[in-house]
């Protein structure tokens, strides 16, 4: 029996060790960034004829990048166990709040993360343990920790207690890179190793991509979504932490633009909405894709709201060219000339 | 499928309710009392077994008898709420998955259970990855996958995600995974109702070698004959209570038939339609291309059945689909001929508008909302006839609703209870009741009786004849060779997306069919 079941299945994979060519090309169809990789060319050859100054203003550049693709990472979390979390501009906003009203530098930061670990928690709770949809659960979050930043600042922007430090953090540390970078870049290193070399993160996968088997097979599903909120919540705490250093002064209304951004950055990176799919390399392309992009527009003078058109344009035209329905596409295309063609 | 002949006096052994009896060693697992209520309604009430090592054990019961509930106990996927569970002697936690697949008790669904986007490898050891302080120890993995899958005799790359393979391969991997775990205790749920016979046989005689090196199996399947080729003793459950548990040279397959249903089966409907009134075609196919699908001609008749026989990837559903527009076609086209008017098949809403109705393999993605109530579901192709200038009439559709119900036997026979909540067999009867509805022109049937109980069997089998009797062209796909020869008046059989072979009622049998199936002979059409 093995025969007549495996049979087609050995033909094609003989096929492909036989041929580098083919095997690449099942190792890039296995692969989810494509839509990522094709924005981000078109967007690095446009914006290099149209405003090389893009490149040339590389820390601005860089740091947009940064600011979007951290909190991005972190959704990435979450959305790959086919969750949202939208409160995380406002985590971003609230964490930063309580971090400038500490005299004390340090003890502001560690409590700004701590607040993010904790509003990680409460969502998860609220989604796993009362069964809230987590859409409603953390837009009523969303709503919760704006008026609750609002209400902490005194709907003014709070100016650090150490100006000192904060200026200190904006230099660059090595070479070009900014401490902001290097957080950027080692947390994405990270969440990129936990997530594909760590047993528990690799379990994110199975959690999204069917969660029965994942609990049947006796993965502590709950355990690992109390994990991805806390991720999501934690690392858009340190990215309102960073936001605070930078500008020296937290503003409650902070962030508003990065929930749209970060979200862009996951879905057109590859990420699936109901969980399962996606990488963070692709979320980091995704994210690089919408910086550049951003800032490009910026330079070119186009106001913010038609800045949102076009980003809003990019992240409909990433879900229309799915690349399982392209490749779909493409397939009946190939079979179409064939038949026609062939005898 | 060969059924050992056993000339046991039918029903006649008295209901025996010891567990693990004497003569048997020791068991390793042992339900104890198992009661399961879901909210008011008993799924399982009372119900003890015991199995040992070595021994296959039969469960058998009609569809929402309490079979996977049982057993999703047993393996801690689910908590009973009176009860417990043994497993060498020592108490399991109630409800703890991990503790059960610790113990040794490994579980293959009824319902595929793995994650599509993941590789083979990292789904044969999904929730149990080798790992060396949290990181993943690759290189384990795919070894242990490997070990496992040889073990088994199959072959697919390790690397390949589990959405590209076929069904059969996909339950194939699952068997892999609970073997890799490498348990004391295998319980497979209906694991052939995807299989092909060949595949079949190939599972059956896998798991007599596995119970001869003493691993303690539970087997749960609707195909009496599988039962009596590999088990050892039965459990035999009805309405969620224990009927009995017999060793299988004690009984009869009939005698285990009505145990199940409690009452004599009318095997008389096991029989072929007479002088069918074949009328004009209605449904036809000229130089059909499509991924999977060669060059297809093809005509059913009003009034006529026509079976499509082959293996599993023979190309059968991507023929039929390709045939009504459901997926693209490359070449050739389609027509449906209605009052002497024929039209061509350009999309699935023409055919559909044409009076084509399809009913799908994959039932639980492709057939069902499982978060509606059965009303809604049965209801929903069939909003037109039911409204009046587009307001439904709710007295209208419950009656409609509760009428088709009763005609494939529901059980329980509440329909605003929501789909998924019902037994895996019967949701397939609600796919079934949401087209009969329509009373269809055409009607095309993938696998119409996969995973149902005989008597729900024969009556869907009494409804397909009904259908074509009143002049409906039918088209049936069907890998269960006694249900294809039994309904249709003409079988083609299909290889590699050709069909191979013609074959009238009275010149098929099983042997004819396999033949032309795998392809050992041709047959050239009538
Ligand atoms: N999650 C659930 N919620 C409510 N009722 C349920 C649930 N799961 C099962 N049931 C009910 O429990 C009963 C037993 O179902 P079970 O799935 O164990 O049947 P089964 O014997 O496996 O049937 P089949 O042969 O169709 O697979 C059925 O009446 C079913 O409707
Ligand atoms: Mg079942």
């Amino acid at each position: 029996m093995t025969d007549t079941q495996t049979q087609p299945q050995h033909a094609e994979t003989d096929d492909a060790r036989s041929d580098l060519i083919s095997r690449v090309r099942t190792i890039l169809g296995r692969r989810t960034e494509g839509r990522a990789v094709a924005l981000l060319s078109v967007v690095v050859v446009i914006t290099a004829i149209t405003e090389p100054i893009v490149f040339t203003s590389y820390e601005v550049t860089l740091g947009r990048i940064a600011l979007i693709g951290l909190v991005a990472l972190g959704l990435t979390a979450v959305i790959l166990m086919g969750e949202l979390d939208l409160a995380v501009a406002s985590t971003l906003a609230v964490s930063g709040v309580i971090m400038a009203s500490f005299e004390s530098i340090t003890i502001g930061i560690l409590a700004a993360l701590g607040t993010g670990l904790l509003i990680g928690v409460v969502n998860a709770f609220f989604v796993i343990v009362v069964g809230i949809n987590s859409f409603i659960a953390t837009l009523g979050m969303l709503f919760f920790l704006r008026g609750a930043a609002f209400v902490i600042s005194g709907e003014a922007p709070v100016r650090l207690a150490n100006v000192d430090a904060g200026i200190a953090f904006g230099r660059p540390l090595i070479g070009p890179l900014s401490p902001r970078m290097l957080i950027f870049i080692a947390a994405f290193v990270m969440l990129h190793i936990f997530l594909t070399r760590v047993r528990a993160g690799r379990e994110f996968y199975a959690v999204g991509g069917n969660r029965e088997a994942a609990h049947d097979a006796g993965i502590p599903v709950t355990r690992r979504v109390f994990t991805g909120f806390m991720i999501s919540g934690f690392v858009a705490s340190l990215a309102g932490v960073i936001n605070t250093l930078e500008r020296t002064a937290a503003d409650p209304t902070a962030g508003s633009a990065v929930l749209l951004a970060s979200f862009a950055a996951a879905i057109i990176g590859g990420v699936l909405l109901n969980g399962g799919r996606g990488s963070v390399f692709g979320t980091l392309l995704g994210a690089s894709s919408l910086g550049l992009l951003q800032v490009a527009l910026t330079l070119s003078g186009v106001q913010v709201d038609v800045q949102n058109i076009v980003i809003g344009s990019v992240l409909l035209l990433a879900v229309i060219t799915d690349p399982s329905s392209l490749r779909a596409a493409a397939g009946s295309m190939r079979a179409l000339v064939r038949s026609r063609s062939g005898p | 499928m060969n059924v050992p002949d056993r000339d046991a006096a039918v029903g006649s052994q008295p209901a025996d309710d010891r567990v693990g009896g004497d003569d048997h060693p020791a068991p390793i697992i042992e339900g104890r009392n198992i009661v399961k209520r879901f909210g008011g309604a008993v799924a399982v009430d009372d119900v003890s077994i015991a199995v040992s090592p070595g021994e296959i054990h039969g469960l058998l019961g009609e569809n929402g008898a309490g079979k996977s509930t049982l057993m999703r106990v047993l393996a801690g996927v689910l908590a009973p709420n009176e009860g417990a569970v043994w497993v060498e002697g020592r108490k399991l936690d109630p409800g703890d998955t991990r503790a059960a697949l610790d113990a040794g008790v490994s579980l293959v669904h009824q319902e595929l259970s793995l994650v599509p986007e993941m590789t083979v490898a990292e789904n044969i050891l999904l929730g149990s990855t080798p790992s060396r302080s949290g990181f993943i120890n690759t290189r384990e993995q795919k070894r242990i996958a490997a070990e496992a899958l040889e073990e088994i005799g199959v072959s697919v790359d390790l690397d390949e995600p589990i959405a590209r393979l076929s069904v059969a391969l996909r339950q194939f991997v699952e068997i892999a995974r609970a073997i890799a775990r490498k348990p004391q205790v295998l319980i497979l749920d209906e694991p052939t109702a995807t299989l092909t016979p060949a595949e079949t046989t190939y599972l059956l005689d896998m798991l007599q070698r596995l119970a001869g090196r003493g691993l303690a199996i539970i087997y749960i399947s609707h195909r009496i004959p599988e039962i009596f080729a590999i088990c050892n003793r039965v459990t035999v459950l009805r309405d969620g209570r224990h009927v009995t548990t017999v060793d299988i040279e004690d009984t009869t397959p009939e005698g285990v038939v009505e145990f199940m249903v409690g009452r004599d089966l009318q095997l008389e409907l096991e029989t072929h339609r007479v002088d069918p009134d074949i009328g004009e075609v209605v449904l036809s196919a000229r130089g059909l291309r499509a991924p999977g699908v060669n060059d297809i001609d093809l005509d059913v008749r009003a009034g006529e059945i026509v079976g499509l026989g082959g293996l599993v990837g023979a190309g059968r559903t991507e023929l039929v689909r390709a045939m009504i527009g459901a997926d693209i076609r490359t070449a050739g086209e389609t027509t449906i001929t209605r009052d002497g008017i024929t039209k061509r098949i350009a999309s699935y809403r023409s055919a559909v508008a044409g009076g084509v109705a399809y009913i799908p393999e994959e039932r639980r993605t492709d057939g069902l909302a499982l978060s509606m109530p059965v009303v809604d579901n049965i209801t929903l192709p069939n909003r037109h006839a039911l409204s009046r200038a587009h307001v439904l009439q709710s007295r209208k559709i419950v009656d409609f609703a509760k009428h088709l119900a009763e005609v494939v036997n529901l059980r329980p026979p509440e329909i605003h209870r929501n789909v998924g909540q019902y037994s895996g067999g019967n949701q397939q009867k609600v796919v079934l009741a949401k087209w009969l509805g329509r009373e269809p022109e055409v009607i095309i049937l993938d696998e119409p009786t996969r995973g149902v109980d005989v008597g729900a069997k024969a009556e869907i089998h009494r409804l397909i004849r009904e259908l074509a009797d009143n002049g409906a062209a039918v088209l049936v796909v069907s890998s269960d060779l006694p249900e294809l020869l039994e309904l249709s008046d003409t079988i083609h059989v299909v290889r590699d997306g050709r069909i191979v072979g013609t074959l009238l009622r009275d010149q098929a049998d099983e042997t004819s069919v396999m033949a032309l199936a795998s392809g050992q002979t041709k047959v050239d059409a009538p």
